[in-house]
């Protein structure tokens, strides 16, 4: 993938708008191309807080998951693909030279919309990261995993299984795992693509409830299709179409009281 | 509008009923088409197992039980049998019928007593007789098949060629000749070695060139406690053998001619050698002893210096004193004759008593194999004749001479040894198993090496790596490769890359060496390049890169391998090869083959790993990424273990592929069927084996067989191979590829 950087800064008028204490995450005129056809992001200025938990919302191709992915570089293995602007994680532009790709897709965890466990036992899943990472030490990584797997509200189904493959799991404990998972990592932000898209409404409720009590530690970016479900766990939402970022605001003033028509519209159901 | 709907449903259902008969017919005639490949390959080997066998054609009893039967024997094909008794007159009678075709007198002395005959060669019907009247009678039996209109007619001609009077010596008495041995080789020399009714031991040697005769009073050369039980000579007429009632026996050297020779002296046994005869090929010994054990010695070089005979196999032991043993004129089998008349039939090599059976009450006096070796003629002292058919169509395999280690003649230990054709008609064929399963996997072994780690590494680059376009590229290519016919690879490897191979030996190995390093010290230098340099290269440009290591150790291999060759190995590796190690360097040698082979197997392991390691979900590779995990990791962690079934089976395809291929083993190797890992020299590997010596091998003969059994062997290495590759395989995939 080809990064084209931004000469012009602009970028404070954006800051304004939006949260600026607590910045983890900032885009700058961030443009993305799958191919010099496909326009998938346009100039996108985003100011995202910390130990909070944003939520993107938008009509189905409007560029959700192209923007969750441009902030681990996970579009980095698309080949044509190419990105102009900037992405700033902790004030750091994550897309310059001399950043190591490994330390930031520790530093920002994802999880995926269909859950991927390896076909490894639990424990070797949750143990994947930090062995990855450099941890050697069986200890640390013994406890890594029993808290990783707390956080993620697994720890009691599974304590006895450990060693059992992780697909015999449910599929809502397969996602719950692969949240474990990314926990193991330590990161800093979750970044989450419709998690619960493929779940039942029973584990849908599960994983919410541990997106909720993830907040007081790491900051969540969560890509999701359902209005009530950004509206129940988020702090902020972005709105989002063809590409373009329409409405950033906290959650409860753009559920209820829009700025742009367009958000009114997408929310009353109007479109969508 | 209805029935027309129904129509089409029963044309539907008649498509289906179809195509299914069709898809079960042809998944059973590869079923049955595969069991009888089997079967007929076990048809066609399983006679091997099968003993021998003997069944009475016909018995008859002499008229004239006085007559003592002294010599008995057939022609060829068994129409005629002879039987001379001790007034000298030979009978001849059909075998059909058993009416006395003709009667021939052999002593001019109508009072003279024939007292021993002896056969003078297993090949043809020569034979000498000693008389009461100290006369040594050298007589021949030809049989010649004429034809009288269509009937097939058998003319005998009974010929004496030499009649010598043995010298009365200063006593004047007549000599009993009453126990001879009589050789005539190819060279129609002339040996005789008899006892006399005085205790005499005499030797007389004729030389036909010379028109001479060599007379050696064995008696005074031989020790003077030396009690001779049982003597003989070899059918060279070379060796003279003496057994003495205290067990011991004595070698002497008698081609000398005019001088004789002690090589060997020696105790065999605690008891009396009462039975001594040689064998087909004048090296198996066979002695008997008066507590009625039966051994094979074979002289063997003791410490590389002198031959000695050594005991290399024991028989079943007769109850009684062996009293004759008998060699058959075809192979190594031979009779060993108890003088309570069992006979019991054994094959030298193998040590094994094929068959034991007592044709009479009575004690067996004499016996002879048919020229042939499928009859066997015995006599009774009772003057009891039976005519019996031998069926021992393959007395020189057992398991162990396929896979033991077996002592052959000329070998100085019991070796593994593959040698199907010699020159003589006295050659013994050895056919182990072990040096063609030796080389079969020496074979699959060295192009396992090459073609593994190549087929893999390229598989899981161009896989996890390559670009599109790549992949565009190589697959296809890759596959063209495997369409190459094999005869091709074969011919190539053998005519054009050996010679090449080897006259660029040196550099080869050294740029083997130096690639791994060059390799190294790229990506040593590659990382110490700026990051800022190397961003805007495209994927693919690695390929590049990976350019320079290989030109600059193919450069650096070129320029220093006569410094090599001169350093390490005195100047010429060959030679030192040879001089250091003790291996001949071959031009087909086993790398070439390797090389080849490999080239073979590279596309199947190649195709088969490419597509299990492209199937590996891409959801598994972007979990891996997402949590920090390098692309190496990525796919040494997850990638390869999930694609681990198809990696496995890819290899196992590769290995039958190795396993079964012919031509190219054929073609690139010296097939010389040697146990040797050593990469310089060959192998000959089974299949190969089989294409080259099926054609030569007499249909239905013990070497077309064992062929057959290798076959089926190889049959059941792919097959084994093949079961054992799913079930893991199918395990793999079980753990790691439900996704
Ligand atoms: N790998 C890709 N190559 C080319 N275009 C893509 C690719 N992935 C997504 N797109 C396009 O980019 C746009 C945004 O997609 P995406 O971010 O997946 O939307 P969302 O997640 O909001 O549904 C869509 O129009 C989609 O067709
Ligand atoms: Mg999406």
């Amino acid at each position: 993938m080809e990064i084209i950087p931004v000469t012009e800064k602009n970028s404070l008028e954006q800051d304004n708008r939006s949260v600026k204490r607590n910045e983890v995450v900032r885009t700058e005129n961030l443009d993305f191309f799958y191919n010099p056809e496909s326009h998938a992001l346009k100039n996108i200025n985003l100011s995202i807080p910390g130990k909070k938990v944003t939520a993107f919302i938008g009509p189905s191709g409007c560029g959700k998951s192209t923007l969750l992915r441009c902030f681990n570089r996970m579009n980095d293995l698309l080949p044509g693909s190419y990105l102009k602007g900037r992405v700033l994680i902790d004030n750091k532009d994550i897309y310059a030279n001399g950043i190591r790709l490994e330390e930031l897709r520790k530093k920002v965890g994802m999880v995926f919309q269909k859950s991927n466990p390896f076909p490894m036992s639990i424990w070797e899943n949750v143990a994947f990261g930090p062995r990855v990472n450099g941890e050697s030490d069986k200890h640390t990584i013994e406890e890594v995993v029993k808290s990783a797997l707390e956080q993620a509200d697994l720890w009691k189904e599974t304590k006895d299984r450990l060693n059992e493959s992780a697909l015999d799991l449910s599929g809502g404990q397969q996602q719950r795992l692969c949240i474990a998972r990314t926990l193991a990592n330590k990161p800093e932000i979750i970044l989450m693509d419709e998690p619960a898209s493929a779940l039942d409404p029973i584990s849908t409720g599960k994983i919410e409830e541990t997106i909720i009590e993830l907040k007081k530690n790491y900051t969540i970016i969560i890509v999701t299709h359902n209005m009530q479900q950004a509206a129940r766990i988020s702090d902020f939402t972005a709105f989002m179409m063809l590409g373009e970022m329409i409405e950033f605001n906290d959650t409860k003033t753009l559920f209820t009281n829009p700025n742009e028509n367009l958000t009114e519209e997408y929310i009353t159901g109007r479109f969508g | 509008m209805s029935s027309n709907k129904d129509k089409y449903f029963r044309k539907l259902y008649l498509q289906n009923r179809i195509v299914k008969y069709i898809i079960t017919f042809a998944g059973f005639s590869s079923i049955v088409s595969i069991a009888a490949i089997l079967l007929f390959l076990l048809l066609e080997s399983s006679p091997l197992i099968k003993g021998a066998k003997i069944e009475e054609i016909f018995s008859f009893s002499l008229p004239d039980p006085d007559k003592k039967p002294l010599l008995t024997g057939t022609d060829p094909y068994m129409r005629v049998y002879y039987i001379m008794s001790k007034d000298g007159v030979i009978k001849f009678y059909y075998a059909s019928d058993q009416s006395l075709m003709r009667s021939d007198t052999l002593s001019n002395f109508s009072e003279e007593k024939i007292l021993c005959v002896s056969r003078g060669s297993l090949m043809k019907d020569v034979f000498a007789a000693g008389t009461d009247r100290g006369r040594l009678i050298t007589f021949r039996i030809r049989f010649k098949n004429d034809f009288i209109g269509q009937e097939p007619v058998v003319n005998i001609n009974l010929k004496v060629l030499d009649i010598y009077q043995v010298d009365p010596g200063q006593q004047q008495q007549v000599n009993h000749i009453e126990e001879l041995i009589f050789r005539e080789n190819d060279d129609l020399y002339r040996f005789y070695a008899w006892k006399n009714h005085h205790g005499g031991f005499n030797l007389r040697i004729y030389d036909p060139d010379e028109e001479e005769n060599y007379l050696h009073d064995i008696k005074k050369i031989l020790p003077a406690d030396f009690n001779v039980s049982a003597f003989t000579l070899d059918f060279e007429g070379s060796k003279l053998i003496a057994g003495a009632k205290d067990g011991r026996l004595t070698w002497y050297d008698i081609s000398g001619l005019k001088n004789i020779e002690l090589i060997q002296h020696w105790e065999a046994y605690r008891t009396e050698i009462s039975a001594l005869g040689f064998l087909i090929g004048g090296q198996g010994l066979i002695t008997g002893s008066a507590e009625g054990s039966v051994n094979l010695w074979i002289p063997v070089r003791i410490k590389g210096q002198e031959f000695e005979f050594q005991k290399i196999n024991s028989f079943e032991s007769h109850s009684k004193a062996i009293k004759l043993i008998i060699p058959s004129p075809r192979d190594r089998n031979f009779l060993s004759i108890g003088s309570d008349g069992e006979i019991h039939l054994n094959y030298s090599t193998t040590g094994r008593t094929q068959l034991k059976f007592s044709p009479t009450e009575e004690i067996v006096s004499m016996a002879a194999f048919s020229p042939k070796s499928n009859a066997i003629i015995a006599a009774d002292s009772k003057n009891r004749f039976g005519f019996y058919n031998l069926d021992n169509p393959h007395p020189e395999i057992t398991t162990k001479t396929l896979f033991g280690k077996t002592w052959y003649e000329g070998y100085d230990q019991p070796e593994f040894v593959w040698q199907s054709t010699g020159g003589s008609s006295e050659f013994e064929p050895k056919l182990s198993m072990i040096p063609l399963i030796f080389g079969t996997l020496k074979g699959t072994l060295y192009a396992m090496f090459f073609s593994v780690p190549i087929a893999l590494l390229g598989a899981i680059f161009l896989s996890q790596f390559g670009t599109m376009k790549m992949k565009q590229i190589i697959k296809p290519t890759i596959e063209i490769m495997a369409a190459i016919p094999s005869v091709i690879i074969g011919f190539l490897a053998g005519l054009y890359f050996s010679p090449l191979f080897e006259k660029f030996l040196m550099e080869i190995m050294l740029f083997m060496i130096l690639i791994p390093v060059f390799f190294y010290i790229t990506i040593v230098l590659w990382r110490f390049i700026p990051a800022g340099h190397k961003t805007g290269l495209k994927t693919g440009f690695e390929l590049l890169l990976a350019l320079v290591p290989v030109i600059l150790s193919l450069a650096a291999a070129f320029s220093f391998a006569d410094l090599a060759e001169r350093v390490f190995f005195a100047g010429n590796f060959q030679q030192w090869l040879f001089s250091v190690i003790g291996v001949t360097y071959e031009t087909r040698n086993s790398l070439v083959v390797g090389f080849a082979l490999g080239f073979a197997v590279i596309p199947i392991i190649f195709t088969v790993a490419e597509d299990a390691l492209s199937n590996v979900p891409e959801s598994l590779v972007s979990a891996s990424l997402a949590l920090g995990a390098s692309k190496w990791q990525t796919v040494r962690r997850i990638v390869v273990p999930a694609a681990a079934g198809g990696i496995f089976a890819a290899i196992m395809l590769g290995l039958g592929r190795a396993i079964g291929e012919t031509m190219i083993v054929l073609m690139a190797t010296g097939n010389t069927p040697i146990l040797d890992i050593n990469p310089f020299n060959g192998f000959r590997a089974m299949s190969a084996c089989i294409a080259v010596e099926i054609p030569e091998a007499p249909v239905g003969g013990t070497l077309y067989r064992v062929l057959f059994l290798t076959a089926l062997l190889l049959f059941a290495f792919t097959f084994v191979l093949n079961t054992i590759s799913s079930i893991i395989g199918d395990k793999l995939r079980k753990k790691y590829a439900r996704f």
